[in-house]
């Protein structure tokens, strides 16, 4: 054929390079509406679920048991399921129906009817409905801090820079596992130097993880997964029961957590049992609110090559973020993989929890740049950050970023190297050099930072976890070289764990450690005028980006 | 990014399994023909009208500092830099205490949250096993790792030994429902 070459032209497009799929529902590789998506039924008897979405209480698999006892509220659920499907997606949309009603009604729902009543929908009656529903009144965001090279100086200055820029959590992980006690140490102590108060998180197998959180090195965990097949969370090697034991574990220790999920995990570990890629994930927010964990990270997460290859599936990725917060659980809403090549695609993916705002909008915005990110890249990057405060300023969005210059940067940098050069110090470890100092201050990416020994760094992290070091340490040896102020932030996250105000439900803590939540800052979205609105200081900080040009600049002859 | 493989691995990967299990079928439903176990219900919360209530009493840092002890006697104040530099603050003192999160446990429920009361509750029963049993009892909880009786002896040992009466009914629930779904380990 000869070719067309406005199609040769189409065809060299980044969208092509993206891989599209059509429906197969009987695998379950299709978003929503799947027909054979069991129909909705509840049957309570005695005060006990005996029938849940047309399967009998002995049929029962582990995720069906556990909803049923843990999750569905007998009281509501015949009030709750005899509600029209269009009538509850109505409510949903609806100014005037309060959060809290939804909130109460969902408690008596079972995860087909949900889908049913997300079938209704379209993205933006979708957003509308986010936005009143989201916990927290103000909204809020999260990054990734990783390098491939591991390089805990970088961890230190990436972490201080992304904290002062906004972001109110932040996520590591490693390349290699035995570094892990390492970027969790230097993440901790940049955090702290960036701004007091800032979470963070270093995504490991389990066990790790908790022990990290247990010695104080970490602040929060988020790499809990579930999955809503129960062959597919055993071959994840958990059950409902072990995964709710852990979210026990962890609040016994002070230490928040949320779990994660997401649309096509299950498709593509080989056994969604030909349900749609919704309905399965709505199971593992219930059997997340059932264990009693504040919150989730959802949005496919990992897995978002799934439903962005088949059609709707940005907008089931959207039901299940929305789902989360009907269920009245924290929502780390994805946006925390790169997925297309098309810069178009990226951006409308993230509009749908941008526009509406949500507890962390991204979990993680890679602080780092993509080739840096050890979760697989992220949907935004470093590279997009001015794009990013500029969306916020012509839209009049708090995405949780604000502008800053190049001079705080640097300096805020430097100091973060510095400090945590002086724990290495303080600790035997390794030491960091001036010259790492300087090229961490300056650096764009691990490419721009010398070489450490890594044999004698895995050494001394692995050493690190066998002499027990605590949180109290890293306090002790940051005030011993006089970095006090960041001394006191560390041991203010430390405190945290004490008073366990941050346990609830969408926890962040501000510069003076205050916890704000869906407990003292809940969302009361009705409408205009109502929810969260920028108050003139955020607002005046979003508008003020560096390359704006003020009126002055003309006045004085300068421009055109 | 090389989302076409991916896809590709999927669909051999989904249409292996269903020739698997097309194998296994028989074998699954004879695993599900063990008895259905009534379970206990978690005993409801005592409503007391002492209560913590969010509305005044949260943050407790800053509206209740006086109910927040840690298992050591310490208080919220006594949490200052200067204690860590002379010894008198160690990484024992910065735990989390039964009552506190009791007291977190009346603010969830006062804000209708009562899943994550009760995950509170269970949590405050833990705070007296060591970090290392910890760990082992959440690895003998995954699939496959623990026979019955090994879950029940870990049932009654946090009964008997740590008064965690929730924790221990909870896995014994988790025991019979491992035996009826076939995630017990076979020796």
């Amino acid at each position: 054929m000869k070719r067309s070459k406005r199609f040769e032209v189409l065809d060299e497009r980044p969208v092509n390079q993206d891989g599209f799929i059509q429906e197969w529902p009987e695998v379950g590789l299709i978003a929503m509406e799947n027909p054979n998506d069991p129909k909705p039924s509840i049957q309570i008897k005695d005060g006990k679920v005996c029938e849940l979405d047309g399967k009998k209480r002995e049929d029962f698999d582990m995720i069906d048991q556990f909803i049923a006892d843990y999750y569905i509220d007998p009281t509501v659920a015949e009030e709750a399921m005899a509600i029209s499907d269009q009538a509850a997606a109505k409510m949903l949309c609806d100014v005037n129906c309060p959060r809290e009603t939804i909130v109460r009604l969902v408690k008596g729902f079972t995860p087909a009817k949900v889908v049913a009543i997300f079938n209704q929908m379209n993205v933006v009656e979708m957003m509308m409905a986010l936005q009143k529903m989201r916990a927290r009144k103000t909204p809020s965001n999260q990054c990734h801090i990783t390098n491939v090279a591991d390089n805990p100086v970088l961890i230190a200055a990436d972490g201080a820079e992304a904290a002062f820029r906004g972001f109110d959590e932040m996520e590591t992980t490693v390349g290699v596992v035995r570094y892990a006690p390492f970027n969790a140490l230097a993440l901790q102590v940049g955090g702290q130097v960036g701004r007091g108060g800032v979470l963070i998180q270093c995504a490991l197998e389990e066990a790790t993880e908790l022990l990290l959180g247990m010695r104080g090195i970490t602040a929060y965990a988020e790499t809990i997964s579930v999955y809503g097949t129960e062959q597919v969370f055993t071959d994840g090697d958990d059950t409902p029961w072990s995964k709710a034991f852990l979210a026990s574990a962890y609040a016994s220790r002070g230490l928040k957590m949320r779990f994660t999920s997401g649309t096509g995990s299950e498709v593509q570990m080989g056994y969604a049992e030909g349900k749609s890629m919704l309905y399965l994930e709505i199971r593992c927010i219930m059997l997340t609110k059932g264990a009693g964990v504040q919150g989730l990270q959802n949005g496919s997460i990992s897995c978002i090559g799934v439903p962005a290859a088949v059609p709707s599936g940005i907008r089931a990725v959207l039901a299940e973020n929305l789902f989360t917060t009907m269920a009245d659980l924290e929502v780390a809403s994805g946006n925390d993989q790169t997925f297309s090549h098309s810069p178009i695609r990226r951006c409308a993916r993230t509009m749908m929890q941008f526009l509406p705002g949500t507890d962390f909008i991204f979990s993680g915005y890679s602080g780092v740049p993509n080739y840096d990110n050890m979760f697989a890249g992220s949907n935004f990057d470093v590279d997009d950050y001015d794009d990013y405060l500029v969306l916020q300023r012509d839209l009049m969005v708090d995405g949780g970023l604000r502008p800053v210059t190049e001079e705080e940067v640097i300096a805020i940098r430097n100091k973060a190297a510095r400090a945590l050069q002086a724990v290495f110090k303080e600790l035997g470890f390794p030491e960091i050099t001036e010259e790492e100092v300087e090229a961490a201050t300056y650096a764009h990416g691990s490419k721009d930072m010398p070489h450490r020994n890594v044999v004698e760094d895995l050494k001394a992290a692995q050493d690190m976890l066998k002499r027990g070091i605590t949180g109290v340490d890293v306090v002790r040896a940051l005030a011993k070289n006089g970095f006090t102020d960041v001394a006191e932030n560390v041991l203010g996250m430390l405190r945290q764990r004490v008073s366990g105000d941050y346990l609830h439900t969408s926890s962040i803590v501000d510069k003076d450690f205050n916890v704000i939540s869906a407990v003292n800052d809940r969302n009361d979205y009705q409408g205009p005028g109502t929810g969260y609105r920028l108050n003139k200081e955020r607002w005046d900080e979003i508008k003020n980006i560096g390359s704006a040009l003020s009126p002055d600049y003309f006045d004085r002859g300068k421009g055109c | 990014m090389i989302q076409e493989q991916m896809i590709e691995d999927i669909v051999r990967q989904v249409l292996q399994d269903v020739t698997a299990q097309k194998g296994t079928e028989k074998g699954k439903n004879q695993a599900e023909e063990v008895k259905m176990v009534e379970i206990q219900d978690t005993p409801a919360p005592k409503s007391n009208k002492n209560n913590l209530d969010y509305k005044k009493d949260y943050p407790l840092a800053s509206q209740r500092p006086e109910l927040v002890q840690t298992p050591t006697g310490k208080t919220l104040k006594d949490i200052k830099l200067e204690s860590v530099l002379n010894d008198k603050l160690k990484a024992e003192d910065l735990r989390i205490s039964e009552s506190t999160l009791e007291l977190q446990a009346q603010i969830a429920e006062s804000v209708g949250r009562q899943q994550l009361a009760n995950n509170l509750r269970r949590a405050s029963e833990l705070i007296a096993i060591p970090d290392d049993r910890i760990l082992e009892i959440y690895n003998a909880m995954r699939p496959y790792r623990s026979t019955k009786e090994e879950l029940l002896d870990i049932a009654d040992e946090l009964e008997q030994k740590y008064s965690a009466q929730i924790n221990a009914n909870f896995i014994r629930e988790a025991a019979e429902v491992y035996e009826r779904r076939n995630r017990l380990r076979t020796d």
